[in-house]
C-alpha cells in the first residue's frame, strides 16, 4: 500500500491509513506500507540543496525538523529515536554541505531524508496504536542498476530498479513480522550510495515492492478515485475507469494522465502483479484495477487526453523519396542537439515529428540550430504550440468506423499531424493549443454519443467525476413534475386527444426564479421565440421579466400580453427596414448586428439609442446549427468592422446604449458568460456611450441522465466577479430555453411496431412536424411510457414518428418497457423550440397545448 | 444633474481649484456655469507634507490640477480656458499650451477638430524660485504590466538604485507584474469625476488623452509627498516619432511618452517644485528591440507580463487571458521579441503563432508601413519592425511560416536589405536626461 505527500501529512490521514492497513490485515493480508515525504517536505529539502550559505541551510533544516516535530505533537508521541538519527543526520548534511560528497551524490542523500523520516514517524504511530510496525530500510532492497545511457546525474537522481520476485527477501520479511512500513523515492547504487528513483518515485518504489515480493496487489492511495476517461479538470463528466488493463493503462497514464506515473506499471507486467489505485477519502469508491488480464469487452475507446506544449517539426524534400539514409541523416540533427523526437508521421516528401516541451527546447538556440542544419537538406518548418490530443483503447483501428462524428470535428481544425501506432492502442491528433480546452469535454461527449466511449458497459465504466466529486445537482436528484405529481392527469389529458403539447407553470416559475436569484443581472429578459404561448408570457411577466422579440409577430403576440411597462428588446437578425421602422414606433429597444442598417437607413434611427450586437469570434454550442458566434456564423457584427459602426453611428447621431454578444445555445460551462462579459465590457470602455452589456442567453438544460445542470450559485458568482471591476455597466441576460424548456412534454400514443434488420421501430402517431429538434440538431429528449414507467425497461427501441422522412427518428436505442398500440408515450424537454418550430408537413394537424397550474 | 450642458457647445473651461488632505486630492473643474466635475487621487498611507516641502508640494498639486484637466477639457474643447487662481506664469502656461496641442493631437484628428492656435491658456503671473530639498536618494519607478518598464525596474535594481514600483488605478496584471518585482510598491488610485461619464452619455468629444502625462503630474505629488529624488519612467526612443502627419501637424500617439515632454516637464520641475527632482525616462537611448532583447532575459516575467492593450482586468492562467493576439500591441511584441527568444519560448508566452496566421497579415502590414500608416498605439517604429521581419525571415524556424515566407516573397523584394540588419536597433544614442545617480542602469540595459 502506497501513501503520498498529503496522505501522511496530518494525524487524521494517519489515522485513516492505520484503518486501511488494520482493515487489509483483517483479510489476513501481510502488509507492506510505502510512503512520501510529508507534503512540501521533497520541495523544501530541494530548496535546501539550492542554498549557498551554511547559515540558510542550517535554518531551512530547522524549519523541516519543526514539521515533523509538530506532526508528533499531534500524535501526542515522544520524539523516537529513528526518527531522532534521521534529523540528526538531516542536520549533519546541512552543515557538511556539499563538498565532502559531490554535490549530486550530497542532494540525493539530502533529499532522500524525507522519506526516511516520514516512514520512521509513521512505524511509530502504527505501533503505538496497535499494530505492531517494522520500519524497513528501502535502499536495502531495491538495488539501482547501471544503464549504458546514464550520466552521472541521471545515476544518482532519476535511477532504476530491477525488480525480479525474490523470494529471500519474503523469507526475511516474514521471519520479521507482519505489517512493515518503507519508504518511497529512494534506493542504492552498487556503490552504497544513496540514490533517487526521480518523479513519479514512490508509485515507482511501491511497484518494485509489489513485484520482488510477487505481492496480491499494489494499492495506491492517492486523492482520486482512480483514472478517468478524460482529465476530469478539463471534462467534468469523465467516467471512472474500473479495469483496464496494464497497456491501456501505461499509454493513458503517458498520454496525460497525472494520477499513475507511467514507469511504475512495467516492474508489476511480467509477474501480473495487479495495481489498485484507490482514493484515501473515499476508501468505499470501487477505484482502478489495472491488471493482465483482458476480458471480453466490447472494443471501447478508454479515454481522451491532452498534452499541451508541443512542438512540431515539419519536413518537406522530394530528396527523402527512396533515398537511402535520409531519415537516418535527419535524425542525427535531432539527437545532436539534444531534442527527443515522440511522433512521427510521415509520408513519401515530408516528415513531420513531435517534440516535448523540455527546458532545452524552451530555453536554449536548439530549436534555431536544429532548423539551420535541416535548412540544408530540406524545407524546415517549426510549428508551434500544439497539443496533441489521443484517444487511447485496446483495438482502436476497429473502432474506426464508430468515430465519424469524432473525425467530423477534426475537420474543422488546423489537423497538423494525426499518428496511430502498431500496438494498436492510440490515435493521436495534434491541433493548435488554443482550441484544446473547448475541444475536450466536447469530444468526450461525441466520443459517448457515438458508441465510441462504452460507457454502458458498467464493468468498465464507473461513475463520472462530477457525481463523484462535483457539487452541482445532477439532474434526476428531484423528479421531473410529470414523473408523480402530475402523471394521472396527463394520462387522462393523453386520452382526449393526442398529439398535444402539455406545460407546467409551475415549473417556468421555477425556474425563473432561479435566474432571478443571479443578483449579478440587472435585467432579465425572456426571449420568447422559444415559446410564444399566452399563458408563459404571461407567468414571466409576473415574474418581472423584460422581453425578448426577434420579429414584428413577436413584438405584437407579446405587447397583446404584457403591461404595458414591460420593457422590450428588438434583435432581429437580416430583417427588411419596415421590421426597423415599425420596431422603431414601440417602446422596444432595437439591437442592430450589422453595418447596412446604418449604412443604407442610417436617418431611421436618427436621435434613438441602439444595442449593438457584436460577433467575438467564436461560437459555442450544443450542436454546428446553434452556434450563433463565430466567424462562420450569420450574427452579429465583425469586430473588425467596429470603428466604421461607431463613425456610421456618430454621423447619424445614433447612440450606442448597448453592446450584446450571443455565442450560441446549451452552454452549460459558466465560465463562458464570464469570459463574454469581460470581453464585452473591455470593448465597452473604448465606447463612452456604452452603459449596458447583454450576454445573452443559451443557459444549457442537461438533457441525457447524469449531466450535471447549470450551477447558478457558480453562475452567479463568475458574473459577480466580472461586475466588480466593471461596475459601471448595467448586466442584461436573456434566457429562453432555460425558462421553458423542462416545463413542458409532448405527449404521443404509440400506433404501430415493426422488427427490422435486427432494429425494433416503436412508431407513435407525431414525429418531426410536431418536435423538429432530434432531427434538425441531433438533440436528445427523454422519452418515456406513461403508463407504464414502473415496468422494466426490456425493449430496446427506435421511436419514430409518422412522417415521410427517414430523418423522423425522435430517439435511437431507447431502452423501454414492452409496449401496446395505444400506450402514451410523454417525450421529454419539449417546452422550448417544440411547438414554436412545428409544421403542416404531410398535412398532419398540429399537436394542441395545454397548460396546468397547479 | 440640474441643467443640461451640451458639452461640444461650451464656451469656457474653468480650473475651478485644488486641494489636499489625509492623502486625497481633489481636482475641481466646469465648463461655463456648469456643475463641478470633481476628480479625487488618493495616495495611500500618506504621510504628512514635510514642512520644508510645503511650498514644493503646492505647486505640483497645481501642476496635478492643470495636466489632469485635459481628460475634462476634451469633452468640451470650448475656446476659452479660465484658471481661477490666477494666469500662470509664461514657462507653465508653455507646458500646458504644447501639452494640450500635442497630447491632444490624435484626439483632434480622429474627431476632424483643429486645436490649433485654439488652446491658450491664461499667461502673465511670476514663477516661483526654488531650491534643492534633499530629497531621499530613491527612484519612482512607475509600471504598467508590459515589458519596458520591467526592464527598467531590473535596470535599476541591479545598480541598488533604491526603486519602488507605483502604477495609478485597479489592475490586475501590473498587481502581479509588481509582485514579480519583488521590490516596495505604490498603488495610487484615480476617480475619474462621475460627472464625466454623464457628459460622454450627452455626447462629449471623446479619443485619446496623453493619459502618462497626467500619471507623470500624479508621481510628482507622490515623489514631493513620499520622498522621492527621481521617477524613471520607460519610454523608448521610438516613442518620440509622429505616428503621422496630417494637415502639416504631426500627429504622435505617444506624444506624452517624446522626449519634448520629458525635457518640457523635468526642466519645469527644476526651477517650479525642486531643482533635485529629476524626471526622466530611463529607455530614451533604447530603440523597442534593444529593449525586447533585454527583456528577453527576464524570464521569470515571461508569465505575468502582458504589453497587449485589450484591458484585462480580470486574469487567467492561460496566455489568452493576458494576449488578445490581435491588437498592434501584441503584433508588435511577438514580432520584437522573436529574434531574441527561442521560439518555442516565444510560442508558449503568446500560446500562439501570430506569424504563421494569414487573418493577421493585415496586422503586421501596419507595422512594417506597409500600404499602410503606423497605427495608433505604443508601437515601435516601422523601420524596426521592419529589421525583426527581416532577421526573421533569415532563420530557417521561422521562415516557412505564413506571414514570414510571405515577407519573403512579396515585401522584402521591394525594400533595400542593407537597411534592414538588426544590429543598428541595438546602438543605444546619447539622447537623455538621466541623472547622474541612475546612470549605471543606463548601460545595464544595453549590456
Amino acid at each position: 500500500m502506497k501513501f503520498g505527500g498529503t496522505s501522511v501529512a496530518t494525524l487524521p490521514r494517519w489515522q485513516n491509513i492505520r484503518e486501511l492497513v488494520a482493515s487489509r490485515r483483517a483479510e489476513g493480508a501481510r502488509v507492506l506500507v510505502v510512503v512520501s515525504a510529508l507534503t512540501g517536505i521533497t520541495d523544501a529539502l530541494k530548496q535546501l540543496c539550492g542554498e549557498g550559505g551554511q547559515d540558510k541551510r542550517r535554518a531551512a533544516a530547522g524549519a523541516i525538523a519543526q514539521r515533523h516535530y509538530d506532526l508528533l505533537e499531534h500524535m501526542q508521541l515522544a520524539l523516537p529515536d529513528t526518527l531522532g538519527e534521521r534529523l540528526g543526520e538531516l542536520a549533519r548534511l546541512a552543515e557538511d554541505g556539499p563538498t565532502a560528497r559531490g554535490e549530486l551524490a550530497w542532494q540525493a542523500q539530502v533529499q532522500a531524508q524525507g522519506e526516511l523520516m516520514s516512514s520512521a514517524l509513521g512505524a511509530a504511530f502504527l505501533s503505538h496504536s496497535g499494530l505492531p510496525t517494522q520500519w524497513l530500510d528501502a535502499r536495502d532492497c531495491l538495488a539501482a542498476v547501471a544503464l549504458p545511457n546514464q550520466n552521472e546525474r541521471t545515476r544518482l537522481l532519476s535511477a532504476m530498479v530491477e525488480a525480479k520476485p525474490d523470494p529471500a527477501l519474503n523469507a526475511r520479511l516474514a521471519a520479521l513480522g507482519e505489517v512493515f512500513i518503507t519508504q518511497g523515492f529512494i534506493a542504492r547504487e552498487t556503490h552504497g550510495r544513496t540514490v533517487l528513483l526521480g518523479r513519479g518515485g514512490s508509485d515507482t518504489s511501491a511497484a518494485y515492492f509489489g513485484a520482488l515480493l510477487k505481492a496480491q496487489r499494489v494499492e495506491i492511495w492517492t486523492d482520486v478515485a482512480g483514472m478517468f476517461t478524460a482529465n476530469p479538470r478539463q471534462v467534468p463528466g469523465a467516467r471512472l475507469l474500473q479495469r483496464l488493463d496494464y497497456e491501456e493503462a501505461q499509454e493513458i497514464a503517458s498520454t496525460g494522465a497525472k494520477v499513475l506515473h507511467p514507469r511504475c506499471l512495467s516492474p508489476l507486467r511480467e509477474p501480473r502483479v495487479p495495481l489498485l489505485i484507490k482514493d484515501t477519502n473515499r476508501p468505499e469508491l470501487d477505484g482502478t484495477v489495472i491488471g493482465p488480464e483482458v476480458r471480453a469487452h466490447a472494443p471501447s475507446v478508454k479515454a481522451i487526453s491532452a498534452r499541451k506544449g508541443i512542438t512540431l517539426v515539419s519536413m518537406e524534400s522530394v530528396g527523402m523519396w527512396q533515398q537511402v539514409g535520409f531519415l537516418a541523416d535527419v535524425f542525427a540533427h535531432f539527437k545532436q542537439h539534444g531534442l527527443s523526437v515522440d511522433l512521427i508521421g510521415s509520408a513519401e516528401t515530408n516528415v513531420t515529428v513531435s517534440l516535448d516541451p523540455t527546458e532545452n527546447l524552451l530555453d536554449s538556440d536548439a530549436i534555431a540550430a536544429l532548423a539551420s542544419d535541416l535548412a540544408k537538406v530540406c524545407r524546415v518548418k517549426v510549428i508551434a504550440p500544439c497539443a496533441a490530443i489521443t484517444l487511447v483503447g485496446r483495438g482502436m483501428r476497429s473502432l474506426l468506423h464508430t468515430l465519424s462524428g469524432v473525425l467530423a470535428e477534426f475537420g474543422q481544425l488546423r489537423v497538423h499531424m494525426i499518428s496511430q501506432s502498431s500496438n494498436n492502442l492510440n490515435l493521436t491528433f495534434v491541433v493548435d493549443e488554443e482550441v484544446v480546452d473547448a475541444l475536450l469535454p466536447h469530444l468526450h461527449d461525441l466520443l459517448i454519443a457515438a458508441g465510441a466511449l462504452r460507457t454502458d458497459d458498467s464493468a468498465l465504466f464507473g461513475p463520472s467525476w462530477q457525481t463523484l466529486y462535483g457539487s452541482g445537482e445532477t439532474v434526476g436528484a428531484v423528479p421531473a413534475w410529470w414523473r408523480q405529481s402530475q402523471r394521472q392527469r396527463l394520462l387522462e389529458l393523453a386520452t382526449e386527444t393526442t398529439p398535444r403539447y402539455v406545460y407546467h407553470l409551475p415549473t417556468v416559475r421555477q425556474q425563473a426564479r432561479e435566474l432571478k436569484s443571479l443578483a449579478a443581472v440587472d435585467r432579465l429578459h425572456y426571449a420568447v421565440k422559444a415559446n410564444t404561448h399566452p399563458a408563459i408570457l404571461q407567468a414571466l411577466a409576473a415574474e418581472g421579466f423584460a422581453f425578448e422579440c426577434v420579429s414584428p409577430g413577436e413584438l405584437e403576440a407579446v405587447s397583446a400580453i404584457v403591461p404595458e411597462a414591460t420593457p422590450l428588446l428588438f434583435t432581429p437578425n437580416f430583417a427588411p427596414r419596415e421590421d426597423y421602422a415599425l420596431a422603431l414606433a414601440t417602446r422596444a429597444t432595437i439591437t442592430l448586428d450589422a453595418l447596412h442598417p446604418l449604412e443604407h437607413w442610417g436617418e431611421l434611427f436618427r436621435g434613438r439609442e441602439i444595442v449593438l450586437r457584436v460577433d467575438l469570434g467564436r461560437g459555442l454550442g450544443h450542436h454546428e446549427k446553434v452556434r450563433t458566434g463565430g466567424s462562420a456564423s450569420k450574427f452579429g457584427l465583425p469586430l473588425d468592422q467596429l470603428a466604421a459602426f461607431l463613425q456610421l453611428a456618430d454621423t447619424h447621431g445614433v447612440i450606442v446604449r448597448g453592446l450584446h454578444a450571443h455565442l450560441g445555445s446549451g452552454v452549460l460551462d459558466v465560465a463562458h458568460w464570464g469570459e463574454v462579459y469581460v470581453q464585452l465590457a473591455s470593448l465597452a470602455e473604448r465606447i463612452a456611450s456604452v452603459v449596458l452589456l447583454n450576454i445573452g442567453g443559451g443557459l444549457g438544460v442537461p438533457a441525457h441522465p447524469g449531466e450535471a445542470a447549470l450551477d447558478v450559485a457558480e453562475l452567479d458568482r463568475v458574473l459577480n466577479e466580472v461586475k466588480a471591476v466593471y461596475p459601471q455597466y448595467q448586466l442584461w441576460m436573456e434566457p429562453g430555453r432555460y425558462l421553458v424548456a423542462d416545463a413542458g412534454v409532448l405527449l404521443a400514443r404509440v400506433t404501430q411496431q415493426k422488427h427490422k434488420a435486427g432494429f425494433r421501430y416503436l412508431g407513435i402517431d407525431t414525429g418531426m412536424n410536431s418536435l423538429i429538434r432530434p432531427a434538425l440538431y441531433d438533440a436528445w429528449h427523454e422519452i418515456v411510457n406513461l403508463g407504464r414507467l414502473d415496468e422494466p425497461a426490456t425493449a430496446l427501441y427506435q421511436v419514430v414518428g409518422p412522417i415521410c422522412e427517414s430523418g423522423d427518428v425522435l430517439g435511437t436505442d431507447r431502452r423501454l418497457p414492452e409496449a401496446q398500440e395505444g400506450d402514451v408515450m410523454l417525450i421529454a424537454q419539449a417546452g422550448a423550440y417544440g411547438k414554436v418550430m412545428s409544421s403542416h408537413y404531410n398535412l398532419r394537424d398540429e399537436a394542441d397545448e395545454v397548460v396546468i397550474d397547479a | 444633474m440640474t441643467t443640461t450642458i451640451q458639452p461640444r457647445l461650451t464656451k469656457v473651461f474653468r480650473f475651478v481649484r485644488s486641494s489636499y488632505a489625509d492623502g486625497v486630492a481633489e481636482l475641481a473643474y466646469a465648463f461655463d456655469d456648469g456643475e463641478e466635475l470633481v476628480e479625487r487621487i488618493r495616495f495611500p498611507n500618506a504621510p504628512a507634507v514635510p514642512a520644508g516641502r510645503a511650498a514644493a508640494f503646492d505647486a505640483a498639486l497645481k501642476l496635478l490640477h492643470l495636466i489632469a484637466g485635459i481628460s475634462y477639457y476634451k469633452a468640451g474643447v470650448p475656446p476659452k480656458i479660465e484658471v481661477a487662481d490666477g494666469p500662470l506664469d509664461d514657462a507653465t502656461a508653455e507646458l500646458l499650451d504644447q501639452l494640450y496641442l500635442h497630447g491632444l493631437a490624435e484626439f483632434a484628428y480622429r474627431n476632424g477638430l483643429d486645436l490649433r492656435g485654439h488652446i491658450a491658456f491664461p499667461r502673465g503671473g511670476t514663477a516661483p524660485a526654488v531650491a534643492a530639498l534633499d530629497l531621499p536618494k530613491r527612484t519612482l519607478v512607475p509600471i504598467g504590466g508590459g515589458k519596458d518598464s520591467l526592464v527598467a525596474v531590473e535596470a535599476i535594481k541591479s545598480i541598488g538604485g533604491e526603486p519602488t514600483a507605483v502604477w495609478v488605478g485597479n489592475s490586475a496584471l501590473i498587481a502581479a507584474c509588481a509582485e514579480r518585482t519583488g521590490l516596495p510598491t505604490l498603488n495610487i488610485q484615480r476617480e475619474l469625476a462621475p460627472a464625466l461619464f454623464e457628459l460622454n452619455r450627452l455626447g462629449a468629444w471623446n479619443g485619446h488623452i496623453p493619459v502618462t502625462a497626467v500619471n507623470s503630474a500624479i508621481l510628482v505629488v507622490a515623489a514631493i509627498l513620499y520622498g522621492y529624488d527621481s521617477i524613471a519612467f520607460a519610454n523608448e526612443r521610438s516613442a518620440s516619432a509622429a505616428t503621422l502627419e496630417y494637415d502639416g501637424q504631426q500627429v504622435n500617439h505617444q506624444w506624452s511618452k517624446g522626449y519634448a515632454f520629458e525635457q518640457l516637464l523635468g526642466n519645469w520641475l527644476h526651477t517650479h517644485v525642486a531643482s533635485d527632482l529629476d524626471y526622466c525616462s530611463l529607455l530614451r537611448p533604447y530603440s523597442e528591440l534593444a529593449i525586447t532583447r533585454a527583456f528577453a532575459k527576464l524570464t521569470p516575467y515571461f508569465d505575468v507580463f502582458s504589453s497587449c492593450n485589450r484591458n484585462f482586468r480580470l486574469l487567467g492562467p492561460k496566455p489568452v487571458d493576458r494576449w488578445c493576439g490581435q491588437c498592434p500591441k501584441c503584433h508588435f511584441v511577438f514580432l520584437a521579441l522573436a529574434p531574441f527568444l527561442p521560439k518555442p519560448r516565444l510560442l508558449a508566452i503568446f500560446g500562439r503563432n501570430l506569424l504563421d496566421d494569414e487573418g493577421q497579415a493585415a496586422g503586421f502590414d501596419a507595422l512594417l508601413e506597409y500600404q499602410d500608416h503606423k497605427p495608433f498605439e505604443c508601437v515601435g517604429e516601422g523601420a524596426e519592425a521592419r529589421a525583426a521581419m527581416y532577421a526573421l525571415s533569415q532563420r530557417p524556424e521561422w521562415q516557412e511560416d505564413a506571414l514570414v515566407a510571405r515577407f519573403r516573397s512579396e515585401i522584402l523584394p521591394q525594400l533595400d536589405a542593407s537597411q534592414l540588419a538588426l544590429e543598428p536597433w541595438l546602438e543605444p544614442s546619447s539622447e537623455h536626461r538621466v541623472p547622474a545617480r541612475l546612470q549605471a542602469a543606463l548601460a545595464a540595459i544595453g549590456g
